[in-house]
């Protein structure tokens, strides 16, 4: 038994709190350690990002692109591109904005990298029959 | 770890190309005693800039530069049309 639902326990039991209050803080607590448990896993089981494009059955062109990128490079990528100096940054952050990409990729942490790839887990996106564009970690 | 070997591939559409094994180790062995060389001037880079703030930025992204290098193992770029083939891979 963890130290948080022991307390919550003993809290019932000294009649700090009622019984549903009990029931709503363990369910809380519980959903808690589901969720770490999954970014757990995220951060120790995959290794790679994977891009894949394939064409679609009403696409014209046979373009295919398969790109395997470790997540450590991204990582470290990332937090390389927090040491460029600040008008370095505008420069690039107005570049690209020119490509129509408004990111500032200063202000992702590695954190937020992980949040961000334990949504993608498997992304498929199919522009209207052309291309089929999957993003997956592996 | 780093990577050792580079496969390439870059081919046409009239000719698909030569598959090539890169012994990357070779080239580690050349630029490894480099980068340890510009670790003097780094320093000397970082401690003249220290007082306007960029001497730490300097430093770090120097300590960077070998995360890097060590975590570029396993990246593989593959794209085929009908024209063009490349094909890179760390190993």
């Amino acid at each position: 038994m963890n130290e948080e639902r022991k307390t919550i326990l003993e809290m019932l039991a000294e009649g700090k709190i009622n019984t549903e209050e009990a029931e709503r803080l363990l369910s809380a607590l519980s959903k808690e350690t589901e969720t770490g448990s999954d970014v757990t896993k995220i951060k120790s089981g995959y290794k790679y990002l994977r891009v894949v494009v394939e064409p679609g059955p009403e696409s014209e062109n046979s373009e295919r692109v398969n790109i395997r990128v470790p997540l450590k490079l991204i990582r470290a990528g990332l937090k390389l591109a927090s040491f460029i100096p600040k008008d370095a940054q505008v420069k690039v952050n107005e570049a690209l904005h020119e490509k129509g990409i408004d990111t500032d990729f200063s202000k992702i942490k590695p954190e937020d990298l992980e949040d961000l790839l334990g949504q993608l887990n498997d992304l498929t996106v199919d522009v209207e029959g052309k291309e089929k564009i999957k993003v997956f970690c592996e | 770890m780093i990577p050792l070997l580079l496969r390439i591939r870059i081919g046409r559409k009239s000719h698909r190309g030569v598959s090539l094994w890169l012994p990357l180790f070779l080239f580690w062995l050349i630029a490894l005693p480099f980068l340890i060389a510009l670790l003097p001037l780094v320093l000397i880079a970082a401690l003249i800039l220290w007082p306007s703030g960029k001497g730490k930025p300097i430093l770090c992204a120097y300590l960077m530069i070998f995360r890097l290098i060590g975590c570029l193992s396993g990246l593989k770029i593959d794209i085929r049309s009908v024209d063009n083939t490349i094909y890179i891979n760390l190993i």
